[in-house]
């Protein structure tokens, strides 16, 4: 059971199935089939290094030796799945994506920045950040356009023309 | 007020949430869906031929489609549920009130089939789920970014209850809901509301409740 | 996989009260087969290699079997016992090891998470010690003087209690409990889980009870049922690793999962691993 299914009270996250909750650290705080119990050090989850930064969320696999790129003057927007590979997005983008993502000249003129999270399985996780003057219309804008880029990625894909 | 009800359906359900939300008291009658297939049977197709349930009855009134007992239930009890009545809200709602039923067909295909052995080509089923889902989550985006936390306003409409249960139920069909983080929020806002009750695969939100200290023994 | 000892075992393939002459299309272990009725109103099994399989009719099930099943199916006293309401609850799908919706049958721990506020709920989580046993004469695992709080133990209780529990494995993939049953203190209603494996990690679950309860209409203990294990599916469909694992390895028992480690040892001393896996991953 993916402890994502789970729940948080105050700092421990807890697993849907049994309740058994986890610290910050990974280490088991409470099992609560047996409440005198105190669990054993050899109960944990494993733990990834988290930052947060310019409104961005980021995980690193092992241990980071940077701190994550800042992102200047962007704001996030939103975050979609598409069902390619991060080639196919980049074919559609018309853009290669570097250390902090991928900058796609929309149809509209506007420029959306683009991270890239590969997901195994086909997949990419898609995080649109935008100019943080951009108005309420821009941004509706380009939620609507990275749907489309999505369509488009997703063809390239279905037709096998993604590189 | 009697509901024809069977607790594994997520349109039935509909109603159940929308009568808790607006304080309304049903009367229910439970319908032996499945294994029984009650709802094909004299009695239940006297009520409604298209041998479907939910059934709302409440004097001569019967009611057989799930958005028009919401709209019941709430210009009954909780008005506030059906709109300020403001031109682009009242758009919304009728517009998410009919995209309900591609839900049903999608994702409540899929559930079926995956669940109760229904027939269906269940790769379509899904794909058109996903498709759905995809666009449920854009609406969902925009209204964050117009400051709504719900599908026609900043407040819960019977747009929101006629979405929610299948949405809520897509695993059950095979369909998950991590690459949804709009769809996400909304249902844990829906899912936080005063009154709110469940139904079977959707969990209790436990982190509403404290963290419980009891001493060994004690039980 | 015709190896596994599994293969001469008992499962259940449809309700006799659900048959017609135009029978049903399922599948047992892997293969495609068909439950009809015949017409002399007996049920008849086939496998898709035209092989007609053996057939018995108990519980309200039909049981069929792929092999050469040694001896009858696993005996219910309290099936036959005057005055039970015997309840057909129909099938359920869930995409799991058959193996595994059994064990999560066997689990108390989960109650309070899971069924919260019917079976089970904070901050009455404490598994208290039971007793679990290999019952080498009968051959079946058994859990007793298993005791939980429950706040709704059945449609017919009206307020909290705590249950005690009896659990039996009597075959790899069914499981009987027995449970205090509040209409009639001494005497235990019988709900039982009977799993048909179509695959490894695929299952029909046919719940079926046995019930003192004379005042509770017929469809509210079969939705009480239904909304209990839909509550389960989609934990089962979520479980790491999808096949059972036998042998020691990521998973930690306590002391509250005695019956699920007696249970996965004893399938593995029988060789019973179709939807396990004997190696940890």
């Amino acid at each position: 059971m993916r402890l994502s299914h789970g729940f948080v009270r105050g700092e421990a996250l807890s697993c849907i199935y049994h309740g058994w909750s986890y610290a910050r650290s990974g280490n088991c705080l409470r099992i609560p089939a047996h409440p005198g119990l105190t669990p054993p050090e050899t109960i944990r989850v494993g733990t990834h290094a988290v930052e947060e930064s310019d409104g961005v969320i980021w995980v690193a696999v092992g241990v980071p030796t940077a701190q994550p790129p800042r992102l200047e003057g962007v704001v996030p927007l939103r975050s979609l799945t598409a069902h390619t590979g991060v080639a196919a997005v980049e074919a559609a983008a018309g853009a290669k994506a570097g250390a902090v993502g991928l900058v796609w000249q929309a149809q509209d003129a506007q420029q959306i920045r683009l991270l890239l999270a590969p997901q195994g399985d086909e997949q990419t996780l898609i995080h649109v950040l935008l100019d943080h003057n951009s108005s309420l219309s821009q941004r509706i804008g380009a939620s609507r356009a990275v749907e489309r880029l999505r369509r488009a990625a997703e063809d390239l894909q279905t037709k096998g023309i993604a590189p | 007020m009697k509901l024809y009800d069977y607790v594994l359906s997520p349109s039935c359900y509909k109603v159940r949430l929308m009568a808790a939300l607006a304080g309304v008291k049903l009367e229910t009658r439970p319908v032996d869906f499945h294994p029984g297939a009650e709802h094909r049977g004299t009695e239940l197709l006297a009520l409604n031929p298209a041998g479907s349930i939910p059934i709302l009855e409440d004097g001569d009134l019967i009611l057989t489609e799930s958005a028009a007992m919401l709209a019941y239930l709430a210009a009954r009890a909780a008005p506030e549920w059906l709109g300020s009545g403001a031109p682009e809200e009242a758009a919304r709602i009728q517009q998410w009130l009919s995209f309900a039923h591609r839900l049903t067909a999608s994702l409540g295909g899929a559930r079926l089939h995956e669940m109760l052995q229904r027939p269906g080509d269940i790769g379509a089923l899904q794909a058109q789920g996903i498709a759905a889902l995809r666009e449920l989550e854009a609406g969902l985006v925009e209204q964050r970014l117009r400051g709504m936390r719900f599908l026609a306003s900043d407040q819960p409409t019977v747009a929101d209850i006629a979405c929610f249960p299948y949405v809520a139920l897509a695993p059950d069909g095979g369909i998950p809901l991590d690459p949804y983080p709009a769809i996400r929020l909304w249902s844990r806002a829906i899912r936080g509301l005063d009154n709110f009750i469940e139904m079977p695969g959707i969990h209790r939100l436990h982190e509403l409740k404290p963290e419980p200290h009891v001493e060994p023994g004690e039980v | 996989m015709m190896q596994d000892a599994m293969i001469d075992e008992w499962y259940p393939v449809g309700l006799f009260s659900q048959l017609d002459v135009k029978g049903r299309k399922t599948a047992l272990m892997g293969e495609p087969i068909e439950v009809a009725l015949d017409a002399e109103r007996r049920a008849r099994v086939t496998c898709g290699d035209g092989r007609t399989l053996p057939v018995c009719v108990r519980y309200g099930h039909v049981w069929s079997s792929l092999g050469k099943p040694q001896k009858d199916l696993f005996a219910i006293p309290e099936a036959d016992q005057p005055g039970r309401r015997l309840v057909d609850v129909g099938a359920i799908r869930v995409r799991c090891s058959p193996l595994r919706a059994v064990e999560n049958f066997l689990d108390i721990a989960h109650f309070p998470f899971v069924h919260t506020d019917i079976l089970g709920a904070e901050p009455h989580t404490e598994v208290q010690d039971y007793k679990v046993e290999i019952r080498q004469k009968e051959d079946e695992v058994w859990a007793t003087q298993v005791k939980f709080y429950q706040p709704k133990a059945a449609k017919s209780a009206s307020g909290g209690i705590t249950t005690e529990y009896m659990y039996r494995v009597p075959a790899p993939t069914c499981s009987v409990l027995y449970k205090t049953c509040p209409p009639r203190p001494g005497e235990w209603d019988v709900i039982t889980l009977f799993v048909q494996p179509l695959a490894e990690d695929l299952c029909d679950v046919w719940p079926w009870m046995a019930l003192f309860d004379d005042v509770t209409p017929m469809t509210d203990l079969i939705h009480f049922q239904q909304t209990i294990f839909l509550q389960d599916r989609s934990i089962l469909e979520n479980q790491i690793p999808r096949l059972l694992p036998l042998d020691p390895g990521m998973e930690i028992p306590t002391r509250a999962d005695l019956t699920s480690v007696a249970y996965r040892r004893w399938l593995k001393r029988h060789n019973y691993t179709y939807g396990a896996q004997l190696v940890a991953q």
